[in-house]
């Protein structure tokens, strides 16, 4: 057996993972009679079904006459087990509230790392250059503020795409930092600060 | 017909009072520039200004987000036919003739036409609404929970049938869609579903996060990842009046166009994307023009861009008469209501009158306003199509994470949103389409809700299902949708209309 598409192998791989996935999840769960439904009743008929589903996908993707090679999208195993392990050390060192700056802030390192690993396991450079700054824009506005934020972000997407010109970065930061202060801050109200915490 | 003209002039007072008007206009100018900037869609400009809605009142609210839909119709058609991109997916087959046209010097009648061809479709689209939502309420009104619960299936079906490529995965996906959206506390019983103890999953999964991450950041990355190759034909755009052989050729093609625009824009599953490929599909059928069709045909530009405007409209008629989105644009607007604490359904129409009729006003107005800013001031649009896409993105990132974080001031969310970024460019490259998983996610859990209902009203009587004539017809339609695609005949065919578009 040769696997012909493997769009369709990957594909029917992941909906059986999920079906599978919300079904055994779904066994915590109370799950009551057809006329008293549980919390579980719904869920476990649809996992059923998007698990055979999969199988089907998967299955045909031997006999498929579309032909897909396997490697469908860049993925890189090690980055997910090294992101799983340094997820674990982080969630089970998590230092109590009252810890210190440099201990909240070592530990928000090997958290970051874990998650950048995670993302940086998929697709090409762009995706995880990118989302990583979205992610790091989301963590940071509160404590470094809105210009801050605004800079790590612009400047990290445009570092991710493939003509990166520091002084176009330059400009659209200037730009959009002035934009987004008196639009989103001065004219919508969101709660925001403009300048990190620390300073205010 | 007298309650028509009082319903609408009801609306039009409504849609024109000054604010009204202020925000109609934001909406259709933002609407025309994400249309005509590619890489960004009107999901994800609804998505990234649902939080800003929560300040305005549910009328103007709505007023601006519609326009934007709509509006993207109109500037999608700039840059397919100046640049030969789809501004917005649903202008993909305005660019075969469009951009031709464009070639051959004759950009500015195509334009022309466009706009013209979409202003006629948007007004008989507004009167369409307006005629067939009233009685489609009513027959909603009778609904039970079994009625609900069929047409959710069919409506979700429909979905997977119209899209393109693989049925299966496209079943598949709604099927995951609909899980995603049971995350989070079970109304009836209390139970953090799937919420793996992390407080902000027992609120659900937010809707907004699913579709700024799939539609928004995915699409950005998918971008980046084609090389960018544009020849705009911005120096010489003159003559934007079509002469009038152009008009008269044209007129049949517009006239069909909006008809079947119209029709598959109230199918669920429907909008202005399957519009635009049908029209233009049927066009090349029908039009004696067929073989100049891909050589720069007028008809070729004017059937679908007037199909497109028709079918985005009228998909707003499964929205406020059932309360069930026909597609991803549609579910954010029910995202958009409920935020207002709105619930989307029959009981719209007759609650709230004023918002009702005043967002159906506003779509006439809107397109009038869209002419105005669509022709005369055409070469603003153009200018922007001269900006690089590595200068715009930066910015689109931008204003998505500040949409995300203000929903609930939490970094949460942007993780979240990163997260269906990635799963999302995955999902492309897998060759699963996202919209019937959105609808899904949607659907989830008001399908649940309405099961549990039906099946403790039948004690536990499947069947129920199938005595209830109106449920049983929408069974037996969804069965027979299955049965047509699945048909080796016409499963050839869906292929090809969608190969060729």
């Amino acid at each position: 057996m040769k696997i012909m598409n493997g769009k369709d192998f990957w594909a029917g791989l992941m909906f059986i993972a999920f079906g599978l996935g919300f079904l055994l999840v779904a066994r915590n769960y109370a799950m009551g009679n057809a006329v008293r439904m549980g919390p579980a009743y719904f869920p476990t008929v649809l996992g059923g079904m998007l698990a055979v589903l999969g199988g089907v996908i998967f299955f045909r993707s031997f006999l498929s006459k579309i032909s897909h090679p396997m490697k469908a999208f860049p993925f890189r195993l090690w980055f997910v087990v090294g992101g799983l392990i340094l997820g674990v050390v982080a969630f089970y060192t998590q230092p109590p509230r009252d810890a210190g700056a440099v201990t909240q802030i070592a530990h928000m390192l090997l958290a970051g790392a874990s998650i950048g690993l995670l993302f940086a396991a998929f697709g090409p450079r762009s995706l995880w250059v990118i989302l990583l700054s979205v992610v790091v824009f989301g963590y940071l506005l509160k404590p470094l503020g809105l210009v801050v934020a605004t800079g790590l972000l612009i400047f990290g997407s445009a570092w991710g795409g493939h003509e990166f010109k520091t002084k176009e970065a330059a400009f659209l930061f200037v730009a959009l930092a002035i934009f987004s202060v008196f639009a989103f801050v001065k004219g919508l109200g969101l709660p925001m600060n403009i300048w990190p915490a620390f300073l205010e | 017909m007298e309650a028509l003209f009082a319903n609408l002039s009801l609306g039009f007072g409504v849609a024109l009072s000054f604010q009204n008007l202020f925000y109609c206009l934001m909406g259709v100018v933002l609407g025309t520039l994400i249309g005509v900037l590619p890489g960004i869609g009107p999901v994800a400009t609804i998505a990234m200004l649902l939080p800003v809605t929560f300040t305005l009142n549910p009328t103007s609210a709505l007023i601006m987000l519609a326009g934007i839909y709509y509006g993207a119709q109109y500037g999608g058609s700039t840059t397919a036919i100046l640049v030969n991109l789809p501004g917005e997916s649903a202008s993909v087959v305005t660019c075969i003739d469009g951009y031709q046209m464009a070639r051959k010097g004759r950009a500015g009648a195509a334009l022309g036409i466009s706009a013209i061809g979409s202003f006629f479709a948007g007004c008989c689209a507004t009167i369409i609404i307006a005629l067939f939502a009233p009685p489609l309420a009513e027959v909603a009104l009778k609904f039970g929970p079994a009625e609900y619960f069929s047409l959710m299936v069919l409506g979700l079906i429909a979905a997977t049938v119209l899209a393109s490529g693989s049925l299966i995965k496209a079943i598949a996906m709604v099927i995951l869609g609909l899980l995603l959206g049971l995350v989070g506390t079970d109304v009836n019983s209390g139970v953090a579903r799937f919420a793996f103890g992390v407080s902000e999953l027992s609120d659900g999964i937010g809707f907004v996060s699913v579709a700024m991450g799939v539609f928004g950041f995915a699409e950005i990355i998918n971008n980046l990842d084609q090389k960018e190759a544009r020849e705009v034909f911005t120096k010489r755009v003159t003559g934007l009046l079509p002469t009038w052989q152009d008009i008269k050729d044209c007129t049949p093609s517009i006239l069909r166009g909006t008809a079947l625009g119209s029709a598959l824009g109230i199918l669920p599953g429907g909008g202005a994307l399957l519009a635009s490929f049908a029209a233009y599909t049927l066009e090349k059928k029908v039009s004696w023009n067929s073989a100049n069709f891909g050589k720069g045909a007028i008809q070729g530009v004017a059937a679908p861009e007037a199909a497109n405007n028709a079918g985005a409209q009228t998909s707003f008629i499964p929205l406020l008469t059932l309360g069930i989105p026909s597609n991803p644009v549609m579910a954010l607007m029910i995202g958009a209501m409920m935020i207002q604490g709105i619930a989307p359904g029959p009981q719209v129409m007759t609650e709230r009158p004023q918002l009702f009729w005043g967002m159906i006003a506003s779509m006439w107005v809107g397109n009038l306003m869209l002419v105005v800013l669509n022709l005369p001031l055409i070469g603003m649009w153009i200018k922007l199509l001269t900006i690089p896409y590595r200068m715009l993105y930066p910015a689109i990132l931008l204003f998505c994470c500040v949409g995300v974080y203000s929903l609930s001031n939490s970094p949460f969310d942007v993780m979240q949103t990163a997260v269906f970024g990635v799963v999302g460019y995955i999902w492309v490259k897998l060759e699963c389409e996202p919209a019937p998983l959105i609808l899904g996610f949607i659907l989830g859990p008001l399908m649940e809700e309405n099961l549990r209902r039906a099946m403790l009203l039948s004690r536990g009587d499947a069947t129920v299902f199938f005595q209830r004539p109106i449920s049983l017809t929408m069974l037996l339609i969804a069965a027979l949708l299955l049965v047509i695609v699945l048909a080796p005949a016409v499963r050839k065919k869906r292929d090809e209309a969608f190969v060729e578009a």
